[in-house]
């Protein structure tokens, strides 16, 4: 196995880099990401209950405010404060997030992400600092109280001055998106969010940002086009039926089944290795992304909450009502584009060295064996 | 260099960034292979396997982290989430008690 050792080290060195922005990518989508289930029932409350929903309904729609307000951000700074220490961490995160819940005139989603594990560092130095000084018998006393005592100076610090800051920034990352939309700019977004992507960064670009800022727009509007940038089914349908057609002869029989656990049941993680096996397709990725976004900017489209997995279900769950016809457009064209311009590529591809193409896989797929 | 004897493997870690979706669906196809040999299988993110890992399974993308997360464990690196070489080799090694290595 010398050949592979190798390469595998080379490819460890090579990955340094992406493994860091992976691990920075991963603690911010971490504090999302456990909790869609939540997003997920405060999606369908509010698909269906608020005046514009499906059965609008002002009793059942008093549940919307509480849950983004207070529900979403307190999961996630609890969630953050976990990450950093525990179980006592988690505690304190929750605390200071109350702070810029409270000092804060926007649902505070990043400013939830910043002072929970931001809390929960504070706590761990003075746990570490006191470790082992504590008389027998006054543990508990001091657990308590410290936990206690720094979780409410954190929450008066949120409350006065990081709860505004941090809604100062939100009102500025707001006005950028919006400049971004009204523009016609957010389709460039593809060209570094595609490639991304495609580098195992999905959830961090995804949870760790468009996510936030999406359902700060959409608790303004209803509605946001950012939680479509990252999630449209399409472009990986496209690719995939492209590989289908036109793909190395011996990756063919995979396709449908990928296409089947990409397109419904969400995970683009699947489409990833296609195209790390021809790194050329992800021009076609970039293509069918630019598309979908385009279209729909230009139709106006979004989504009442984070589509989670990136499935067709997802998307049909939580597009309002009339905005079905510019979704199934969006993500139809943005398939269609990235599949003619995949299926160009791969049919250039094998013109030039037909032979080669199936060698190149089984290579490939060697070398994936170390 | 990590290394392990199929016949010394209890347990199969399948690692990826959230330990939620892609890990997920290829755990649950490989334990429907290895429950025969009493072999369990259990999804995690990467970051957060158990130090106590013998084995992990990831893309190839994240090979580096889950190393790092579990440094006396032996990675495993795939390229494709359905059929890809790793899981073959795996589940021969695991039956016919061949050794793996990182």
């Amino acid at each position: 196995m010398s050949l592979p050792d190798a390469q595998v080290n080379k490819n460890r060195e090579d990955t340094g880099i992406g493994a860091q922005v992976q691990r920075v990518g991963r603690f911010l989508s971490g504090m999302i990401m456990p909790n869609i289930g939540a997003f997920i029932a405060w999606g369908l409350i509010t698909a269906l209950f608020i005046p514009t929903g499906w059965v609008p309904n002002e009793n059942l729609a008093e549940l919307v405010g509480p849950m983004i307000v207070y529900l979403l951000p307190l999961l996630i700074g609890y969630t953050g404060g976990r990450m950093v220490h525990g179980q006592r961490g988690a505690v304190i995160g929750a605390i200071a997030t109350v702070g810029v819940i409270v000092g804060a005139e926007v649902p505070m989603f990043l400013g939830a992400m910043l002072i929970g594990p931001l809390a929960a560092w504070v706590l761990k130095q003075v746990d570490t600092a006191i470790d082992g000084k504590v008389k027998p018998g006054f543990e508990m006393l001091i657990d308590n109280f410290t936990l206690g005592i720094i979780g409410a100076g954190i929450a008066i610090l949120g409350k006065l001055t990081i709860g505004p800051v941090v809604s100062w920034f939100v009102d500025r990352a707001g006005n950028g998106v919006d400049f971004l939309v009204e523009n016609g700019l957010l389709p460039l977004t593809s060209i570094f969010v595609e490639p991304a992507k495609v580098l195992f960064l999905n959830n961090a670009i995804n949870h760790g940002v468009l996510s936030p800022l999406g359902v700060e727009q959409a608790s303004n509007t209803g509605k946001s086009i950012l939680f479509m940038v990252e999630t449209n089914p399409g472009p990986g349908l496209g690719i995939l039926l492209a590989f289908w057609l036109f793909g190395p002869r011996l990756v063919r029989a995979t396709v449908p089944g990928a296409i089947v656990i990409h397109f419904f049941g969400g995970i683009h993680e699947i489409y990833f290795p296609y195209i790390l096996m021809k790194p050329k397709m992800i021009i076609a990725a970039i293509a069918g992304g630019m598309t979908g976004l385009f279209v729909g900017v230009l139709m106006n489209n979004g989504l009442v909450a984070p589509p989670s997995p990136g499935s067709i279900f997802a998307y049909l769950t939580f597009t309002p009502p009339g905005g079905h016809i510019g979704m199934l457009l969006q993500v139809t064209l943005a398939a269609a584009v990235s599949f003619a311009v995949g299926a160009a590529l791969l049919k250039f591809g094998r013109g030039e060295k037909a032979e080669l193409t199936e060698e190149d896989v089984a290579a490939e797929r060697a070398g994936a064996v170390s | 260099m990590p290394s392990i004897h199929g016949s010394e493997v209890k347990q199969v870690i399948i690692a990826c960034d959230a330990g939620m979706g892609s890990s997920v669906m290829v755990a649950s196809t490989m334990r429907a292979k290895l429950a025969k040999y009493g072999v369990e299988v259990i999804h995690s993110p990467v970051d957060e396997i158990p130090v106590e890992a013998s084995v992990v399974l990831c893309h190839a993308g994240l090979a580096a982290r889950a190393q790092s997360t579990a440094p006396n464990a032996v990675v495993m690196p795939f390229q494709v989430f359905m059929g890809d070489p790793a899981f073959v080799k795996l589940e021969k090694a695991i039956s016919d008690g061949e050794t793996l290595e990182s």
